[in-house]
């Protein structure tokens, strides 16, 4: 498989590269010819699997754009998918077809993307509720305050290391499990717990105990 | 998107390694069970196998409780492997049901047999914490041996894989049980054999996840 291939496949809106896909050689072929590429992927070669994964992401695509509307969810979806598909790539069993495995993982991510959003918007208050306290002078003062402190904050966690960025940025900010956040950046549980310990003691440091 | 996608994609393959597939449900299942024979073997033999055995395995009254109980932990077993692979379906998690109920009902109806023979005093429960010890003495680390043979599960389906395993370890734990004392009343079987289960599989499904993803999965 030529990257040039790939390329197009990566660029072309998801239901449009599947229909091309399907058209060019039919399903059953390409089922057994991604089969092979994943046995292939399954014995360690990596060309294989990395044009196997170029090939499927349309369909990745499309599986989590069905489930989650926003795109840059259901790409951040389509990320975990190819993670997942790579730390499970063992289960995978040639004497079925390929699609139904892929698939089934796709929507597995796509549908905890859905949970975790409604978890946070469950603890996220409501905007309304934070606009009367803002009204009037004070309010415009206490406003200025805060926007101040969100900017210090801000530019206080660019200045953290990538690593402890990162951390903090999935587990406090997108308030995601430990587990998700390790599927999102790859980094693992305990170095994930080691990364945010140390970002909210270098912030503690910066700004002084959480009252 | 695409760039992110593709920086991944090109990062997954440079740290490829070969991997071995995993077997098929019906391989493993075989290959947990020889693992749960041992194990019970062994406990059996160290604990001492209770006097009347042979006597009640002739009578055939306790055959039905341990049959089901064995069909139970054998389809939960089966069922976790199934649902350990990604396109498997959820309903796999149904296959040990009719198995545990015919199981609880064969306890119950010990029960009422009991209290047809004795009485209230068939419904007399006393503490039996051996029997708690015994199934999950024996449950829990054949539950984590199950969440090794499923490690594949941790990113996906680990809760009902987990849980699943913990059923099939302590019911057949249950079945090793049966064979080393007998219960003076039915009661305290359903009570005890039936509470030590639950404790296995809801300690299976609240903690196995975390042992699967820590412990044994691909990071």
């Amino acid at each position: 498989m030529s990257d040039g291939r790939a390329t197009i496949c990566l660029e072309a809106p998801a239901p449009l590269a599947l229909r091309d896909t399907t058209l060019a050689e039919g399903r059953d072929a390409r089922d057994l010819r991604w089969s092979r590429m994943m046995v292939a992927a399954q014995a360690g070669d990596a060309r294989s699997y990395a044009a196997l994964l170029r090939e499927c992401l349309p369909l990745l695509l499309a599986v989590c754009r069905a489930r989650l509307r926003d795109a840059t969810e259901a790409d951040d979806a389509v990320q975990d998918t190819l993670l997942t598909i790579h730390r499970a790539r063992g289960s995978y069993d040639p004497a079925r077809p390929l699609r139904p495995w892929l698939v089934a993982i796709a929507e597995r991510r796509a549908l905890d993307r859905i949970r975790s959003r409604s978890r946070r918007a469950r603890r996220e208050a409501p905007v309304d509720e934070a606009g009367e306290i803002t009204s009037g002078e004070r309010g415009v003062e206490t406003e200025l305050d805060a926007q101040r402190a969100a900017a210090k904050l801000r530019s206080a966690i660019e200045a953290l290391p990538l690593a402890q960025r990162t951390a903090l940025g999935l587990t406090k900010i997108q308030d995601l499990s430990l587990a998700e956040a390790s599927l999102r950046c790859g980094m693992s549980v305990s170095a994930l717990k080691v990364a945010t310990h140390r970002a909210m003691h270098a912030l503690r440091r910066r700004f002084g105990p959480e009252n | 998107m695409t760039l992110r996608s593709e920086d991944l994609i090109r990062q997954l393959a440079a740290n490829l390694r070969p991997v071995q597939r995993v077997s098929h449900p019906a391989v493993a299942t075989a290959a947990w069970l020889a693992i749960v024979a041992v194990v019970i073997a062994l406990a059996v033999l160290v604990s001492g196998p209770r006097d009347d055995l042979a006597e009640r395995l002739t009578w055939g009254a306790d055959l039905p409780q341990i049959f089901a109980a064995t069909f139970t932990g054998i389809l939960a077993a089966f069922a976790a492997f199934q649902l350990a692979l990604p396109e498997r379906s959820g309903r796999w998690a149904l296959l040990p049901v009719v198995a545990a109920v015919a199981w609880i009902a064969t306890m119950g109806a010990g029960c009422l047999q009991d209290l047809a023979l004795l009485g209230p005093d068939a419904w007399r429960i006393s503490m039996s914490m051996s029997c708690l010890a015994f199934i999950a003495g024996l449950g829990v680390p054949l539950t984590v041996a199950m969440l090794w043979l499923a490690r594949h599960a941790a990113w996906l389906r680990a809760g009902p894989v987990a849980a699943l395993g913990g059923l099939s370890a302590a019911a057949l734990a249950s079945v090793g049980l049966s064979s080393v004392h007998g219960m003076d009343s039915a009661i305290r079987v359903l009570l005890w054999h039936g509470m030590s289960v639950l404790v296995v599989a809801m300690l299976a499904a609240l903690l196995g996840p975390r042992v699967m993803r820590r412990g044994f999965a691909a990071p």
